[in-house]
């Protein structure tokens, strides 16, 4: 009779298992005491003896021999190898050693990262910074940025943007950051497609951009494009709350500041609106289940006639659309009201566990040059300072002078996720219950607040 | 067992090809895709019109799915060997010997079996950053032979155990040391489950991503898998490339499948699994 | 060599141990310590942080069992492990279901050809989870084949973004599960057939059954170790569905999708929330630990003498 072979994989397991409960036992308690008196409290205070912030001289120390300083970052490699390469020739004693990590890796590491003792000299800034700022992990620039003269050379909203959050915020005195490109989020549309729809022009006010989505509507075509697999979702949120929240009100509330909320009527308002349009069909039918660079490649292809994206489509939109991609700015609830977006730049922070400092220093300086905004530019990103490039043709001059506007009405703000770094799931994820009608707008304004309150604690 | 009537058979028949077209088409159609002209939009499964290996040239070189294979490959290099050597004698000893409190070591290991890498994945960040090990390939190595570690040694005892004890007896008898009766009576008998242990503990290895997501910040010295878990967070739309990537990291495991397919189906039957 | 012919060793007789009695140990020792290193150890901090409040770099405070509290607590954390039992049904009992039919069907006769089909059905289970995921975000995708098939056969209507629908997203994503694990459920249930006493069925036969009481009473019985091991293999896969989640839905939409793995990888590495996400390891590990133990308590055959313990064929043949 044939008897069936080995499947006692687990059943072996429980036999055993039976027999030496106790020897088991035993040295599982022994591990388990050995593991409690080695690991204590995880995690170690901040250090009191670490410089918090640069030394007051600008100059890099002489006699040293050649300086190599480390850079960790996460965005546009092609753009930090031009710019580590040109620096390097204007400072050929200073090497800088870039290393990638991919954006969503990076944000999860970047904390750990600069805590360790063998933290990079530079760092881009990203979410969270703030709390590395916070524990001393990386350096006040505030000194360089007078020496420098750096209020000059970069936008002050730009600026602001990285002068820490929450209780530290209030000043603005503190500086943790300097940008190399600048980003910023938007419409694009096509006007080809447009005109079909008797479309001839951008919309001056929310409402006619209604009429317009209405218009399409009724051609028959896909009026927005939304890819809110990802970020597209809330990017559209963030442009209709940023239309419709007084900017400081909104840059509290991402700061940290006490008592901000966004629990307020207009945001609830432009909720609604998010809601209503997803209602009335004015999306991409799946816009749940697609993300930015689809409906980035199916805009290109014509299937829909507007887009919300960021300024780093518009290299790729260009090629591909020619004279028929155009941009704009989510238009206000008035003609002529202030110009605003959402955005962040791609900037960097110096180490407070650099030993070299001064050479970082001159690094962001050096970020500041035209040569700099030549590469920035080159790369597709909106330079820092704007009148080192020309504005250049087509899409790509539409968001250049978009941009233009925004900086001079100091309407750019931070990308709402930036408030917490556990901020991104609920917004991703509450814009896309809002998109199928699965919450309510007060349901999830609501847990937005309270995520920032989890993290700012009672404000209140 | 011939009483099974004709509609049966036929029945049982067209119900296999059904489902093994079922099983082919997915893998059919990224292959197809992969085919497709580089940077084009695919729509459903089409045949393409001009049949190139572009996107294989563009995966390897440009998306970097080289380096992406030699790290999968030197990780699998330093699992295999090792978790063969370490299962292997664990499994002698506990198989063949009476070793005081024995059978609690091997429990030990048996319980290990469902230890899913959730469970050890946070910690082992911390501990692993702590001496240096995160962003190596020896961290990885490590982690992954102690995870395969209990089937391993289960595997091997259980082989061990089946030997016929009068071939141990016979070869003691005659004055050989423990050593001396693995090298030379036990391991050329071991080949086969040797052979099964080492493919599934390749398979696995090759697999494994959450852990080399984690322990792998250096995008550089990603394992096959996870770069391209990353190539398509990173919303790359270029699909025929992808496609072709995807194929690339499916390709050595299939080929080392068909290859000891007789171990890798006597072992997945025997409910080799790994949580 | 059977266990039971060899004194054990608690019924020999006692002498004082030597050191020689330990020798043997040395060959298990590389293997116990990189175990007990990297698995054990690690297993068991991840237990201990779990009692802490910590966000991965500074110092973290101590909340006992707030952690644990919190899992039930939060409707986010608790979804996850909804879903990943959701999963079971798809990634476990349907694959199983599927197997058993075919099983059913194929068990009475042997059919040339089955070497190829074996081959094809574990391939998937072969194959990185991620490249699977990979390929059928494609399939699932607006344009994809499941779309475009739908709209060939006049279902265009039924179209959408499966990964992408509140209703859909967990059961296509379930459906992957489906996919890979079917093969391996029909191989383990077939070769577990064959090794079936004929004798048992021409008995049955005898009796005057039928097809179906025949698979009731003589196959479905004599598969339950087969049973055993692929409900165990399924459900730890679906409960650790990391990967497969991972690349087609990132949990989305909403929290449709999301899984106990995401989120522990979520918590703890993007979200600064160590100690939450080892709290959820842990029940995560006793989930899988209690319905293991259930399944194989249960599939345990009544006599002893009948357990099939790996060696079993030798010894009954010595």
């Amino acid at each position: 009779m044939r008897r069936r072979t080995g499947k006692g994989v687990l059943r072996e397991g429980a036999r055993m298992g039976r027999r030496r409960t106790t020897t088991y036992a035993a040295l599982l308690c022994a591990l388990l005491l050995l593991t409690a008196c080695s690991a204590l409290t995880p995690g170690n205070a901040a250090d009191p003896d670490r410089p918090r912030t640069v030394p007051s001289s600008t100059a890099v120390p002489r006699g040293e021999g050649d300086i190599t300083l480390r850079l960790t970052f996460a965005d546009a490699p092609a753009m930090v190898d031009a710019l580590v390469a040109a620096f390097h020739k204007k400072h050929p004693r200073i090497t800088i050693e870039p290393r990638y990590t991919q954006f969503a890796d990076y944000v999860k590491s970047i904390k750990l990262t600069m805590a360790s003792d063998t933290a990079p000299d530079l760092a881009q800034f990203a979410v969270g910074m703030d709390d590395i700022a916070a524990r001393g992990d990386i350096l006040d620039l505030a000194p360089y940025r007078d020496a420098y003269g750096w209020r000059k050379k970069f936008p002050a909203a730009s600026l602001d943007q990285l002068t820490g959050s929450g209780r530290r915020a209030s000043s603005g005195r503190r500086l943790y950051g300097v940008p190399a490109g600048l980003s910023m989020t938007g419409i694009y549309y096509n006007k080809a497609l447009a005109r079909k729809a008797g479309i001839t022009r951008p919309p001056r006010t929310l409402a006619e951009f209604g009429r317009q989505l209405a218009a399409v509507k009724r051609a028959g075509m896909t009026p927005l494009g939304v890819g809110a697999l990802d970020s597209g979702g809330l990017h559209l949120w963030a442009a209709l709350v940023n239309n419709a929240m007084p900017p400081k009100a909104y840059r509290n509330w991402v700061k940290g500041t006490a008592g901000a909320t966004i629990e307020t009527p207009r945001t609830l308002a432009a909720t609604r609106k998010l809601v209503e349009w997803s209602r009335k069909g004015y999306f991409n039918e799946s816009a749940n289940g697609t993300t930015q660079t689809d409906t980035t490649a199916q805009f290109a292809r014509g299937e829909s006639v507007f887009l919300i994206n960021g300024n780093w489509a518009a290299g790729q939109l260009s090629e591909a659309m020619g004279k028929d991609a155009g941009f704009f700015l989510l238009p206000g609830e008035r003609p002529g009201a202030r110009a605003v977006s959402s955005g962040f730049s791609v900037s960097y922070a110096i180490s407070s566990r650099t030993k070299h400092p001064q050479a970082a220093g001159a690094f962001l300086d050096f970020l500041g040059s035209r040569q700099a905004a030549k590469i920035v530019s080159d790369n597709g990103f909106l330079p820092p300072d704007e009148s080192a490039v020309p504005v250049p043709e087509g899409v790509l001059g539409e968001v250049a002078r978009a941009h233009r506007r925004v900086t001079a009405d100091n309407g750019m703000n931070h990308f709402p996720d930036f408030t917490a770094p556990n901020m991104l799931d609920p917004l991703r994820a509450g814009v896309q219950k809002l998109i199928a009608g699965r919450t309510t707008p007060e349901a999830y304004l609501d847990s937005l607040q309270d995520v920032w309150q989890d993290r700012y604690g009672g404000g209140s | 067992m011939n009483t099974a009537s004709r509609a049966e058979r036929w029945t049982g028949q067209a119900l296999l090809a059904v489902l093994a077209i079922a099983v082919v088409i997915p893998f059919l159609s990224v292959f197809l895709a992969s085919m497709q002209p580089s940077g084009e939009p695919v729509v459903g499964m089409s045949w393409p019109e001009r049949w190139s290996l572009d996107n294989y040239r563009q995966a390897w070189t440009v998306a970097g799915f080289s380096e992406l294979m030699r790290s999968s490959l030197l990780i699998a290099v330093g699992v295999v060997p090792a978790s063969l050597v370490l299962a292997g004698l664990a499994g002698y000893a506990l198989g063949t010997m009476r070793l005081p409190g024995g059978d609690g070591v091997a429990a030990l290991f048996v319980a290990g079996l469902t230890i899913p890498v959730e469970l050890i994945v946070v910690p082992l960040y911390f501990d692993l950053r702590g001496v240096g090990l995160t962003d190596s390939y020896l961290g990885v190595i490590l982690v992954e032979i102690a995870l395969f570690m209990p089937f391993g040694v289960f595997w091997m005892r259980t082989h061990f155990r089946t030997t016929p004890a009068a071939l141990v007896e016979a070869a003691r008898i005659d004055g050989a040391s423990s050593w001396t009766i693995l090298t030379r009576v036990l391991l050329p008998l071991a080949r086969p489950s040797l052979t099964t242990l080492g493919v599934l503990v390749f398979m696995w290895s090759w697999n494994q991503f959450l852990l080399v997501l984690v322990l792998m910040q250096d995008a550089a010295k990603r394992t096959a898998p996870a770069g391209l878990g990353f190539f398509v967070g990173q919303n790359n739309t270029d699909v025929p490339m992808l496609a072709a990537g995807t194929i690339l990291v499916m390709l050595p495991i299939t080929i080392v499948y068909l290859l000891f397919q007789r171990s890798f189906v006597s072992g997945l039957l025997r409910g080799a699994f790994k949580g | 060599m059977s266990r039971a012919k060899e004194p054990s060793a608690r019924t020999a007789p006692r002498r004082a141990r030597t050191w020689r009695d330990y020798r043997g140990y040395l060959y298990v020792l590389p293997a116990l310590a990189v175990y007990l290193t990297f698995a054990v150890l690690p297993a068991l901090h991840t237990a201990y942080l779990s009692l802490f409040e910590w966000d991965g770099v500074t110092l973290g405070s101590w909340v006992g069992l707030g952690n644990y509290r919190e899992v039930f607590a939060d409707p986010a954390l608790r979804g996850s492990v909804v879903n990943a039992l959701v999963l079971i049904v798809f990634f476990a009992f349907l694959p199983i279901l599927a197997g058993l039919a075919m099983t059913g069907l194929l068990a009475r006769h042997r059919r040339r050809g089955m070497g190829v089909y074996r081959l094809l059905f574990m391939l998937p289970q072969v194959v990185p989870l991620v490249a699977v995921g990979v390929t059928w975000r494609w399939l699932y995708g607006d344009d994809g084949l499941i779309n475009e098939t739908l709209g060939g056969i006049g279902l265009g209507g039924w179209a959408r973004a499966w990964l992408g629908d509140f209703d859909w997203a967990l059961v296509a994503v379930g459906l992957v599960g489906t996919w890979v694990l079917s093969g391996l459920c029909m191989m383990l249930f077939l070769s577990g057939v064959q090794k079936i006493d004929p004798q048992l069925y021409e008995a049955a036969r005898l009796d005057g059954a039928g097809p179906v009481r025949e698979f009731v009473s003589v196959t479905l019985p004599q598969l339950r170790g087969e049973l055993a091991v692929a409900l165990t293999v399924t459900t730890v896969a679906a409960l650790a569905s990391f990967d497969i989640v991972y690349v087609t839905t990132g949990g989305g939409p909403g929290e449709e999708t999301t899984v106990p793995g995401l989120l522990v990888y979520r918590l703890a590495f993007s979200d600064g929330k160590v100690g939450l996400a080892s709290a959820l390891g842990v029940l995560l590990s006793l989930l899988i630990l209690v319905i293991v133990y259930i399944v194989n308590r249960l599939s345990r055959p009544e006599t002893p003498e009948r357990s099939l313990r790996p060696g079993s064929a030798v010894r009954s043949r010595s």
